[in-house]
């Protein structure tokens, strides 16, 4: 009994290829974003994790200051008079190679305590060349791989640039990964010794930062540093640290899975959708098992049964594409990051047991519990029963009003949520599922307005004929409820995203065609500026200030110091009264900031860091510096979309406590009359290798390049979930057309014609993608501004005005118009071909 | 093919193939019924009853063979043409009714109308008047699935004389039907059929019906016979 009665439902289902085909394609799509973000992100974090390990192996504590590093008399210090003995010293920093690839150089003490050497030396600790790094200067050590990308080998010679200029290493041996340490790590990785990465880098007498292992117990050790700790360094922990990376991460990750979590919501739909067309169509078949004394328990072990599969194929399918995708979205992904956040060195995708579990378990649960509903109402059918469509869709009728009810409540909970739930992101991403999700039940109720609408307006003038495509879509709002409301939610987080992003771009083409205030821009790279390099930067402002074309500079140098006990990004600015104006204020001190910006000691501070650490005009921030901790009042909050927020100080300010570190960037203002491009020309000549002059204008055009770059993320997991959407409505429509085979039949023996047949089918389709865009244009509103006031401010702290686009709108209401037709065409035709007799077998 | 034919079948040769078998319905079947002639149609269920009528209606295609109904060879013709054919000439009643249930009883009956031509005001109350004579006068706005069986095919019956086509078909139009409903379809077919001198073809197995049939014929053996022999 058993074995035929599964056979009885399967047979069905292979009857019907293209239903099944697509309902495994909405779990597969479903669960391959999901897993594809989750472990792109991971990938990405890990890569980071990774050299930090390579180094610090297991180091618990970090000793580190700002960009002008600890004096490495400290570490004499700490090891000698205080006898801690499990430290190690590392001098790190970025430099460039002639093919444009950047490295991280580090330097270390190969002969640290055994206990504390980081895998790779313990592995390669029997060799000899440690000595060597030592005792001969400019040596280092690369991969092998690397090696064999850039065709060096032992004792060949490479040409790293740093700030300072080019200099040579020397490869004395290769470095092979081991299961401890891998490839990724080390692939990006150039390794000296001390002295060496200090010569290098131009950090004479300075070290980067000092990893310690300190036992739990052992907390005398750690009060011991304490005590000897200069006042401008910071002791971290390990965990602290990594935490630190995550915690900023934190809001972006976020997003990106809620985009996740959307493609999943509208896969939902599809495989509920699939899952109710599998149970009505088989009504007349369970009746008949019923009947025959089939319990309703086996009815449901049935369906329930048959959904278990279909997941586990769809899940199986998902998780293969979703590894694909990953490939794809990594690169992406690290490179927002790496734009916005901190250096990522070339991460590789690791899938871990973890990120595809939760992949797994979602797209199983998620399919189960879209096709419980349809699974109850199997189990309610009656034995034997003539099922009489229109009894059902009274019933339906009732559903459409409790469901419509419940969305009404949905959505002002929703924007409740939204807006009421103070900083954190989640809930506001909540409330935008709820606010979704609540129209998304209001669909139904909407469409039959609309449809009734149409009828009273354009019936008179359309006959019967006329009449019956909007009759069709009412008539049968459980199925065509379904797939408005997926194309409507895909729709409409489409021209939300759309509105946000156009906002969110016309904002930050404003703010950097007021900021960007110079001609030209010299840039002095180097991701850490060096003591040593300063005298060189400044014989080279002199040098463009004496030149014959140019009336002013302005500069500008980016570093990090140790404000309210964390690791800060600061510009140091020294600015002229042109290079001021193009600051936007949010907020300012009462009676103006400029003349206290230099005079006092003061900072201003970019809206993110004001937003992410809750400062606000008038507070001081407390600052390590040599000479004890200082407080600077903050004077302004100030418009600025480059990162996740930094401080700014008048370039007096900073000399007085810090280390000169020469420039990051220095603006030339020409004077009137100067041709630029000459100009450029003529000081472009005068600049060496890492350092190079642009205009504003490319620089505008390479910011708006990054901006346009760090949405590709969202826009390709958008379109993702738009296709999603597109294939549940093209599978809803599918099914659709296959219920009133019959119906369609009747026509075509009274005399419509396979031309008209297929007008019907397409007029209804349009509707439904009328209807859906129509919903969709408000609801994208909705989003956009939940988006662009919630969750943008409260991710990354930036305000934006709301733009509106009336191209963007017209642009939604195509999408759903033209995605409902096309997915209606194929049913069309295949209907207009069917010989009019076999529709009317059809039962 | 007298010029009084209404219909004409020659040589009509059907098969299906199922499963890698042909399985012959028809071979060399040949039909002549003249106009006003009530036909039945016998045959043991599954001997081609229905795909018979069908052929005829030209909602399936035969093998091999002509269908010429009114003069017009139907099996020659386009999907398009065959349509519009049976749009003008035919009215089809099923054994299961099928009227369009997102449409009112009303709209079911105007459709075939507004096929023809654009309606108007008379069209209405054509339709009005023969739900009148149905019994069904109050029931122009209803809905087909609140009508019982017997409602049902009495407006499936209109539907299919309302644009007054000369050919009707019927398979088995009260085979759904309890005895006493059946006997209400059928007086209302004489009355609107045959008393009006429209050709009809019914398959049926109803012995009423046999009795006031013009002629009654049985497919056998892949052919019809004449059956009176055994008949009634
Ligand atoms: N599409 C098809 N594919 C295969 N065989 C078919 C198809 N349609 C009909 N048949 C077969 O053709 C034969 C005739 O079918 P038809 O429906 O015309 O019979 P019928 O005389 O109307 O029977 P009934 O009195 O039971 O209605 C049957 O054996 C049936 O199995
Ligand atoms: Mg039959």
């Amino acid at each position: 009994m058993r074995s035929v009665l599964s056979r009885a439902s399967r047979n069905f289902l292979w009857r019907h290829p293209w239903q099944l085909a697509l309902a495994l394609l909405g779990i597969a799509l479903g669960v391959a974003v999901v897993i594809a973000i989750e472990l792109a992100m991971e990938s990405a974090l890990t890569a980071f994790d990774q050299t930090r390990k390579a180094f610090s192996g297991t180091a618990t504590h970090r000793i580190l200051a700002g960009n002008g590093g600890l004096d490495e008399k400290l570490y004499t210090r700490l090891r000698v008079e205080q006898g801690i003995q499990q430290l190690s010293p590392i001098v790190s920093g970025y430099v460039g190679l002639p093919n444009d690839d950047r490295f991280r150089l580090v330097g270390v003490d190969p002969f640290v305590e055994k206990s504390f050497r980081s895998a790779w030396q313990e592995e390669n600790s029997d060799t000899d060349y440690f000595a060597r790094l030592i005792t001969e200067p400019g040596t280092a050590l690369i991969s092998e791989q690397t090696a064999a990308r850039l065709n060096l080998k032992v004792d060949d010679e490479i040409m790293v640039t740093t700030g300072n200029g080019e200099q040579r290493l020397k490869i004395i041996a290769l470095l092979s990964p081991s299961h401890a340490i891998s490839e990724q790590a080390l692939s990006g990785l150039i390794v000296t010794d001390i002295a060496t990465a200090q010569e290098t880098l131009g950090l004479f007498g300075r070290l980067s930062s000092i990893d310690a292992l300190i036992d739990d117990e052992a907390s005398e050790t750690l009060a011991q540093i304490r005590r000897v700790l200069p006042s401008d360094a910071l002791l971290l922990s390990a965990g602290e640290q990594s935490e630190a990376m995550r915690e900023m991460t934190r809001a972006f990750s976020i997003n990106l899975k809620a985009l996740g979590l959307l493609s999943l919501m509208v896969g939902l739909f599809l495989i509920y959708n699939t899952m109710t067309f599998l149970v009505v169509q088989r009504r007349q078949l369970i009746g008949s098992l019923r009947a025959m004394g089939v319990t309703r328990r086996q009815v449901f072990q049935l369906i329930i049964g048959e959904a278990f599969w279909l997941a586990v194929a769809g899940t199986t399918i998902g998780v293969v594409l979703g590894m694909a995708l990953a490939q794809g979205l990594l690169h992406l992904i690290s490179g927002t990051i790496d734009a916005f956040y901190f250096r990522i060195d070339a991460a590789a995708l690791r899938v871990t047991p973890v990120q595809l579990g939760k992949g797994i378990l979602l797209g199983l649960g998620a399919t189960l519990l879209a096709v419980l509903p349809p699974a109850l109402e199997a189990t309610r059918l009656p034995p034997m029963t003539v099922l009489v469509r229109s009894r059902l869709e009274s019933g339906v009728r009732r559903l459409v009003r409790i469901t419509g009810l419940a969305g009404g409540l949905l959505i002002p909970a929703g924007l409740a949520l939204a807006l009421l739930s103070g900083k954190s992101v989640m809930p506001g991403l909540l409330g935008i599922f709820l606010l979704l999700f609540g129209f998304a039940l209001l669909t139904p109720v909407f469409t039959l307005l609309a449809m009734t609408l149409i009828e009273r307006v354009f019936g008179r003038f359309l006959g019967i004929l006329g009449r019956l495509p909007a009759r069709m879509v009412s008539a049968e709002i459980s199925r065509t409820g379904i797939a408005i409301a997926a194309l409507m939610m895909a729709v409409a987080a489409t021209i939300g995203m759309d509105l946000m992003i156009g906002s969110f771009r016309q904002t930050v083409q404003e703010w950097l065609q007021g900021t960007l205030r110079a001609d030209l821009y010299v840039s002095l790279p180097g991701e850490k500026k060096s003591i040593a390099g300063a005298a060189g930067d400044r014989q080279l402002k002199a040098r463009l200030a004496a030149h014959a074309g140019v009336q002013m500079l302005s500069s500008v140098l980016t570093t990090h110091i140790i404000a309210d006990e964390a690791l800060t990004k600061v510009s140091v600015f020294d600015l002229n009264a042109r290079a001021r104006r193009g600051f936007t204020f949010k907020q300012a001190a009462p009676g103006g900031v400029w003349d206290r910006f230099e005079r006092e000691q003061t900072v201003i501070v970019t809206e993110p860091y004001a937003y992410h650490h809750d400062v606000k005009v008038g507070q001081t921030i407390m600052m390590r510096t040599e000479q004890g901790k200082q407080p600077f009042e903050v004077l302004a909050v100030y418009a600025d979309y480059s990162d996740q927020g930094h401080l700014a100080m008048s370039r007096r300010n900073y000399q007085r406590y810090w280390p000169d570190l020469g420039y990051s960037g220095i603006g030339i203002y020409a004077k009137p009359g100067v041709d630029l491009k000459q100009l450029e020309d003529q000081l472009g000549q005068s600049l060496k290798a890492p350092r190079s002059i642009r205009s504003s204008q490319a620089i505008y055009q390479a910011s708006m390049d990054l901006f346009e770059q760090t949405f590709t993320v969202t826009e390709t997991l958008r379109w993702l979930s738009a296709i999603i959407a597109f294939v549940g409505v093209f599978s809803a429509l599918m099914a659709l057309q296959f219920e009133r085979t019959r119906q369609l039949g009747v026509l075509r023996a009274i005399g419509i014609t396979p031309i008209q047949l297929t007008a019907l089918i397409t007029g209804e389709t349009g509707l439904m993608g009328l209807a859906a865009g129509l919903f969709a244009v408000p609801v994208g509103y909705i989003v956009a501004y939940v988006l662009i006031f919630v969750i943008y401010l409260r991710s990354f702290g930036w305000t934006m005005a709301f733009h509106v686009n009336v191209a963007i709108i017209c642009q939604g209401l195509a999408l759903a118009f033209g995605a409902a037709l096309f997915a209606g065409v194929l049913p069309a035709l295949k209907m207009a071909r069917t010989r009019p007799v076999e529709a009317l077998r059809n039962e | 093919m007298s010029k009084e034919a209404a219909i004409a079948i020659h040589q009509l040769g059907k098969s299906y193939e199922e499963s890698g078998r042909r399985h012959r319905i028809f071979s060399g079947l040949n039909l002549h019924v003249n106009r006003g002639e009530f036909l039945v149609l016998l045959g043991r269920s599954g001997s081609g009853k229905s795909t018979l009528l069908n052929l005829i209606s030209g909602i399936d295609l035969p093998d091999s063979g002509s269908v010429i109904v009114n003069g017009t060879e139907i099996t020659a013709l386009s999907e398009h043409n065959r349509t519009l054919f049976r749009r003008h000439n035919l009215g089809f009643i099923f054994q299961s009714y099928n009227l369009i249930p997102t449409l009112s009883v009303g709209e079911n009956l105007l459709l075939p109308l507004e096929l023809v031509k654009p309606l108007t005001r008379a069209d209405r109350d054509a339709v009005a008047a023969l739900l009148d004579k149905l019994g069904l006068a109050d029931r122009y706005d209803t809905y087909p699935d609140r009508l019982s069986g017997g409602e049902q095919q009495r407006v499936a019956i209109a539907r299919a004389l309302i644009h007054e086509p000369d050919l009707i078909l019927a398979d088995e139009p009260t085979g759904n039907l309890d005895l006493e409903t059946g006997r209400l379809v059928l007086e209302m077919l004489d009355t609107l059929v045959k008393k009006a001198g429209k050709t009809l073809i019914m398959a049926t197995h109803s012995r009423e019906v046999i009795g006031q049939a013009d002629r009654i014929v049985s497919i056998r053996d892949r052919s019809l016979v004449s059956a009176d022999a055994f008949g009634s």
